[in-house]
Order: structure tokens, then C-alpha cells, then sequence
């Protein structure tokens, strides 16, 4: 469970990153934050593990004021996979970079050696375990980070720009990674400007826009309110598209759903 | 890394901004000789007085002071080590006042001159003067990109310390050998970046015709004008003034 | 097909490529071509080859990488192996996916003037190919910034009046939108469209098919290194082939095929807008 409450952030200069962000997550759910580029995706994830403390307003993550907590503890609940992988792939070998938040927190060995194993294991990881991060190709390197995240089994896990550099198929196994983990009853959250991939794959979104929340709730609902697109300038997904300019009833981002409607249409006037 | 920021060269377009740095290169070789030939505290006092009416003409009072706070804990330390042993072997404690006073000041105006020179010149025109004084394109251009990286290395810093704390890294935790040790997994993932950007510029300027002419040419050129020669002769007069002024003292 | 063929102005033989230190090759006997004016769209999974077909396009593979180089590229006339980068670059102008490493000046003005520089064309001459580049793209504004203050999609601009600055004849793009946000991604491939209207030959790397299919002439997938398909938009995408490769197809080429098998008649449209159309005009 998390709860934010008036959040304001404000990197100096002036501007609002946050501005009064109200937000609550609850356990085991499984959405997405968009918005574009400075919208303050990224300052609010950075809330969740405290290495940004609320300036007003507050953030409540499993009971626990991040501003009472260090860093170190709350990651222990948040797992946050950064964008870029090479970001945070420092060790000699896969195994070493999948065992270093194990040692940070203090787990004993064997626990460490269990966990590791369950990682290499469960991200196609175990041909690597002795190569170097280093010499991975850029799929494998998120692969290894997610892995570093997960290994600790966070309650809480967040995605920054998961999807960036990623085919078709990548796309499609982090999804089911993520609908897994979902289902195994941990909270994920996906910060993303893939409309595409969260249109697909996430059933609640929260949409951010200068530094505010502007629309909130199931994917489907969201996605196709032509006000809530425009307000957040991003691209609404291509079916949303479809569907104003069709003049839908109502709109929707499910192809079998948009097919059927067509089909509908067509149907109608051949009789 | 605030230290820096207070270096950072901003736009301006006051006298100082316009002037060939070739001429504030003469203006920053004179005065930091002075001030690390002198020793009399005063003699110290009146160069940094002489900074002042400087800052003022290049409107840059706030960074300048941001500089200076950020040098406060340096400035501390120096006076601390110099006036302890100064004391413990003279036992004169104004002596050894004397003496950190002027560590102090000569410190604090290494930083003022430095920082009036680096806020009021732009990085591309003291690229520009490096190439004009003869010195080869390449160095002047590795000069020009040290600059251009700096924000996006310490931006870059920030992001590797945020994701190794989010990992569980605590980087103040334990004694001085730990702490250093605690700094490995920021600093391997930032080398290795770094030399990953390096092939990656390397590229880039190929694809741009890097090498294309031994004798490239320059959209700009520098030229000294009447100011400055007005401001070199300003800036050789006050030093000598200053310097007479430190043997009367 | 005519007896007689334009000179093309890319012309890739057999070529197959394997980087210093690796054991596979990146590319497998490659055949390309473009004529001059196209607007070619390339796309495959990752790891398929495409970076690599990229810099072998301006000669950096293998004039600055070495490697098991094998087969001809043509550009412009000129063989890439026996022509220095620099003079391909004045032909050939590579825009790369990071924005952030391929601009290392501290003003736009620098960074699009460091072209022509180089090329130790005279002051005015550099002066007002700035201007020009500025102008086209559309970043006239940004000329006093520094790199480092821009949006990502900016900088991709900056990078791209780079090169124009040196007049090249074909643009190549190495996923020049994978970093930005969907809106600065557009604005990017618009300009492509716009630069390729101009005359410029356009070779543009991309996974985004829903926002840039419309616009190209040519589709060309590439899969483990190889040419898995060539043609126009409409039939590459629509080929199984491609949609057995696992290419992210956009919703209406998706939308589209279910259409077609469901009514029995080939529908084949690329955007939102050319299906709605469609639909609107089957309904009244």
C-alpha cells in the first residue's frame, strides 16, 4: 500500500517537478504512469524508496513515512530498475551483480546463494552467471538488472522506461514477466511514454502532466478520452485514434473489441 | 559538485563577457602571480578588494559568493593547519594568526580570479584563443569537450548513485576505507560510460568530416579591439601598483 | 522494370560483416539499394543487424572499426572501403540514437558550424550553411544554447542541421527516436518526411512503425543480419513473413488483416485515418 498526499517537490529554479500529487496504490496492483517528458514521472517514483523526500505533503509506502527512514530500508520494500542498465552493472560477473543488494542488506549466505539461483534461473540468465555484465548484449543487460531488482523480492517493484530499446518480442516477455509477478501479489509500477505497450498490458493508469495528476484510473477508460490526451500531450494509442475518427460509441484501445465494431458497421449496411 | 556549478559560464553581455580571453588570460597569469608571490595579509586584502569593482562590471556577484561559500569548508581547513603548527613551533599565536590569515586570503583570491576568468569567458571563444595562440585544434577541442561533459558527467553521476541506493548501497556507512569501497559501484559503471561515450563522440565527429583539412577553418574569429589593450594596460597598472604598494608594506 | 535504371545512390552487394573480436557475423550477405529521393524504412528485432548496416553505410564500418569485411557498399558512386570517412561524410550524414553523444560542442551554432568547418570552407561560406540548416529544421531559435539545455528532441535537430550543414545527398538514422518521448518523436520523423520532400535520400532505422509507415517508399526488414524482406510499406507489412518475425505491427495493419479475412477483401491501410475512411464510405 501506498499512499501520497499532496506531494510537492520542486528541484530549485522555481518550477514544480511535483505539484500536489495525490496518489494511492494499492497492494498488488499492477499500473502504469505516463505522461510527457518533465510531466514528473521520474520525481515521483524517486519518492517511493525516499531518494527524494516530499518537500509538503507526504508519502506513506507499507505504513512507513519515507521521510522518517533512510533509503536503505525502504529499498528493501521498493525495487526501482532503472532505464538505463549500464547505470548500475558494476561487478565482474552476473552472479557478483545479482548478489550485491543481497549483501547490502545484509542476508546470510546460503539465503544469497538461494536467491541468486532462483534469478539466473527465472531470467535465462544461468549460461552468464560467470560472464561479465559488461559483455551482455543490451536485452540481457535489462534482463540482469530486473534480475538484480527481484532478487531481494521487493514488495514493490518500479519500472523506469522499461520498454526503450526494446523489439517487439522483448516487449512481450516483460509483460508476461510483469503479469506474473503481479499475479504472485507484488505491486507493479511501470513509469513508461510507450502508450502502445500500456494500452496492451497494464490495466490502470495514472496520467501526470506538469507535475500533476490528470486522469487516473482503468487503462481503457483513460486511453480514450480525447480531453485527458490532448491535456498530457501524448500520442493516444493508434486504436483510441481509430475510434474517434470512426465515431465510435465507445472508444477502445482492445482490437478484438474494435474489430467487432467495424464488423458491426459493416454488417449493418449490407443488409 | 556545487563548487563547480559556481565556475559554470553563463551567458552575459557585460564589458568583462566581451573582452578577448586572451586578454583576461593575461589579466589571470598577472594577478595569480601576485597573489602567490605575496605574503603580508594586507598586501592579500587589497588584491581581493581589487575583485570587487570586476565582479561588479561582469554582473556575476552571485556566483562569485556561491564560488566562495562553497570554498568555505577548504578555507576553514587551511586556516586550522596552518595556524596549529605555526603556534605549536613559533608559540606566537599572532604569528601563526599572520600566517593563516594570508593562507586563507591567498586561497580565497586563487578562487576569485579563477572564477571571475571561467564565468565571464565562454568556452567556445577560449577554445577559439587556445587554437589562435597556436596551440594544436585537438588539444583545444578535448579542452572545449571536458566543458561540454562536465554537466552531463556529474548528471550522470547522479543517476549511478540513485540506482546503487536503490540497490541498498550506503555510501556513508562505515570507516574511511569502507566509504571509499562503498564508491566502486558508482565509479566502474561511470569510467565504463565514459569510455562507451568516448567511442560513440569518436563517431560522430567522423561522420562529420573530422580530419577532412589539416587547416580547418573557424566561423570565428577573435580579435583584439581598443578595449582590449585598455584593459591589459588597466590590469598590468594595477599590478604594478599592488606590487609597490606589497614592498611598502 | 525498365532495361535502364537510375543510378542508384546506395548500392549494397553482398555484404557480410563480422566485428573485430566476435565470432558471428553481424551481417550475412546483405543486397540493397536506393535510389535517389527514397525514403527507406528499416526495421527487425534487435541484434538483427541494423546498427551495423548503419555504419557501414558512411564507411565507419570498416574504414574505423577493421573487421571480416566482405562484398561492395557503393554510395554515390564512391566504394566505401577505398574512400576516407570524411568524404563519405560529405554524402552520407549519420544521426545516431543518443542524442546526448553525438554533440560535443558547447553551442548549437558550434556544433552545426563543426561540419563545415572541418571541410575548411570559407568563413562566409560556413556563416551561411549554418543559417541554412538552422533554418530548415526549424532551430533557428536554439542557436546561442548549449547542447546540455536542450529536450532530447532538440538535440536530435541540432544533430541533424549538423549534417545538413554539410550538404549530404542521404541521411541515415539509427533509431534517432528510441530515447524521446512520443511527441518529440514525431516531430523528428516529420522532419524526416519534410527533408525527403526536399530531395534528401532518407535511410531511417526504426521500431515506431504506427507513426513513420505512411510516409516511406520502401520497407526493409532485417532479420539475424539478413534482408528477411523488401518492398513498399503496404506489402512488407502486410506479407506473413514479417508478422512470423514478430515485428511490432502497428494496430491498424492488425485491425486491417482481421478485417480483410473477416469480409474477404484485401484491405491494406497504415493509418487511423485511411481505415476510418474507408469505414465511413462502406457505411453511407
Amino acid at each position: 500500500m501506498i499512499s501520497i498526499d499532496g506531494v510537492t517537490y520542486s528541484y530549485g529554479e522555481g518550477i514544480s517537478a511535483l505539484d500536489g500529487v495525490d496518489l494511492e496504490i494499492g497492494d498488488s496492483e499492477l499500473l502504469a504512469i505516463v505522461g510527457e517528458n518533465g510531466a514528473g514521472k521520474t520525481t515521483l517514483v524517486k519518492h517511493l524508496n525516499g531518494l527524494l523526500k516530499p518537500q509538503r505533503g507526504r508519502v506513506i509506502v507499507e505504513g512507513i513515512d519515507t521521510r522518517e527512514t533512510t533509503v536503505a530500508t525502504l529499498a528493501k520494500k521498493v525495487g526501482l530498475v532503472f532505464q538505463n542498465p549500464d547505470h548500475m552493472l558494476f561487478a565482474e560477473t552476473v552472479e557478483k551483480e545479482l548478489s550485491f543488494a543481497l549483501v547490502n542488506f545484509g542476508l546470510p549466505p546460503e539465503e544469497i546463494a538461494k536467491r541468486v539461483e532462483w534469478a539466473l534461473i527465472e531470467f535465462r540468465l544461468s549460461n552468464y552467471r560467470d560472464r561479465s555484465p559488461f559483455t551482455l548484449s543490451g536485452g540481457e543487460k535489462k534482463r540482469v538488472s530486473l534480475a538484480s531488482v527481484l532478487c531481494y523480492d521487493p514488495q514493490i517493484i518500479v519500472l523506469d522506461e522499461p520498454t526503450t530499446g526494446q523489439d517487439n518480442l522483448q516487449k512481450t516477455r516483460l509483460a508476461s514477466t510483469l503479469a506474473k509477478l503481479n499475479r504472485q501479489g507484488k505491486t507493479v509500477i511501470v513509469v513508461t511514454h510507450d502508450i502502445e505497450f500500456v494500452a496492451d498490458f497494464i490495466p490502470r493508469v495514472v496520467v501526470m502532466s506538469k507535475g500533476k495528476v490528470i486522469a487516473d484510473g482503468p487503462t481503457e477508460e483513460i486511453l480514450v478520452r480525447e480531453d485527458v490526451m490532448d491535456a498530457s500531450s501524448i500520442l493516444p494509442p493508434q486504436l483510441a485514434e481509430l475510434s474517434w475518427k470512426i465515431g465510435l460509441s465507445t472508444p477502445s484501445i482492445n482490437t478484438e473489441m474494435i474489430v467487432e465494431e467495424i464488423r458491426q458497421i459493416l454488417r449493418c449496411d449490407q443488409k | 559538485m556545487k563548487v563547480f556549478k559556481a565556475f559554470e559560464y553563463r551567458r552575459g553581455a557585460t564589458i568583462l563577457h566581451r573582452i578577448d580571453p586572451r586578454s583576461k588570460l593575461v589579466y589571470l597569469i598577472l594577478f595569480t602571480s601576485l597573489v602567490v608571490y605575496f605574503t603580508n595579509p594586507i598586501a592579500l586584502l587589497i588584491i581581493f578588494l581589487s575583485f570587487l569593482p570586476m565582479v561588479y562590471l561582469g554582473k556575476i556577484s552571485a556566483r562569485w559568493s556561491q564560488s566562495l561559500r562553497g570554498s568555505l569548508f577548504f578555507i576553514v581547513f587551511i586556516f586550522i593547519f596552518n595556524f596549529a603548527p605555526t603556534a605549536y613551533y613559533s608559540g606566537s599565536l599572532l604569528d601563526a594568526a599572520v600566517s593563516a590569515i594570508a593562507m586563507s586570503l591567498r586561497f580565497l583570491n586563487l578562487i576569485s580570479v579563477f572564477s571571475i576568468f571561467f564565468l565571464t569567458t565562454s568556452p567556445e571563444d577560449l577554445t577559439q584563443s587556445m587554437v589562435q595562440l597556436k596551440i594544436p585544434y585537438d588539444y583545444a577541442l578535448t579542452f572545449n569537450m571536458a566543458m561540454r561533459f562536465v554537466p552531463t558527467l556529474s548528471r550522470e553521476a547522479q543517476y549511478i548513485m540513485d540506482a546503487q541506493r536503490s540497490r541498498g548501497l550506503e555510501m556513508e556507512k562505515g570507516n574511511f576505507i569502507s566509504r571509499i569501497r562503498n564508491y566502486v559501484p558508482v565509479l566502474i559503471p561511470l569510467i565504463i560510460s565514459s569510455f562507451r561515450r568516448a567511442e560513440l563522440v569518436a563517431d560522430a565527429m567522423e561522420s562529420r568530416a573530422f580530419g577532412a583539412s589539416k587547416k580547418r577553418t573557424s566561423l570565428y574569429v577573435l580579435k583584439m579591439g581598443r578595449g582590449d589593450f585598455l584593459f591589459i594596460s588597466a590590469a598590468l597598472g594595477s599590478a604594478l601598483v599592488l606590487f609597490t604598494v606589497n614592498l611598502l608594506l | 522494370m525498365l532495361p535502364v535504371m537510375a543510378l542508384a545512390i546506395i548500392e549494397v552487394r553482398g555484404l557480410s560483416y563480422t566485428y573485430p573480436e566476435s565470432d558471428a557475423p553481424s551481417l550475412i550477405d546483405v543486397n540493397f539499394r536506393a535510389e535517389p529521393g527514397e525514403f527507406v524504412l528499416v526495421t527487425g528485432p534487435s541484434g538483427c543487424g541494423k546498427t551495423t548496416f548503419c555504419r557501414a553505410l558512411n564507411g565507419l564500418i570498416p574504414n574505423s572499426y577493421g573487421g571480416d569485411f566482405k562484398g561492395t557498399v557503393m554510395v554515390d558512386g564512391l566504394l566505401t572501403t577505398s574512400t576516407p570517412v570524411y568524404e563519405l561524410a560529405q554524402r552520407v550524414g549519420l544521426v545516431f540514437q543518443n542524442p546526448e553523444n553525438e554533440l560535443f560542442c558547447t553551442t548549437v551554432e558550434r556544433e552545426v558550424a563543426f561540419g563545415p568547418e572541418n571541410l575548411a570552407l570559407p568563413r562566409e561560406e560556413i556563416a551561411m550553411r549554418v543559417e541554412e540548416a538552422l533554418e530548415i529544421v526549424g532551430i533557428t531559435h536554439l542557436k546561442e544554447k548549449s547542447p546540455e539545455e536542450l529536450s532530447g528532441g532538440e538535440q536530435q535537430k541540432v544533430a541533424i542541421a549538423a549534417l545538413l550543414a554539410m550538404k549530404p545527398k542521404v541521411l541515415v538514422l539509427d533509431e534517432p527516436t528510441a530515447n524521446l518521448d512520443p511527441v518529440s518523436a514525431k516531430s523528428v520523423l516529420e522532419l524526416m518526411h519534410k527533408l525527403n520532400k526536399n530531395g534528401v535520400t532518407v535511410i531511417l532505422v526504426e521500431h515506431r512503425l504506427e507513426m513513420i509507415s505512411h510516409l516511406v517508399d520502401r520497407c526493409v526488414v532485417f532479420e539475424g543480419g539478413r534482408v528477411a524482406a523488401d518492398g513498399p510499406p503496404r506489402e512488407v507489412l502486410y506479407s506473413d513473413k514479417v508478422s512470423e518475425l514478430g515485428v511490432g505491427l502497428p494496430k491498424v495493419v492488425q485491425v486491417s488483416k482481421r478485417l480483410s479475412s473477416l469480409i474477404g477483401e484485401p484491405l491494406r491501410f497504415l493509418t487511423p485515418e485511411e481505415l476510418a475512411t474507408y469505414i465511413r464510405g462502406m457505411s453511407y
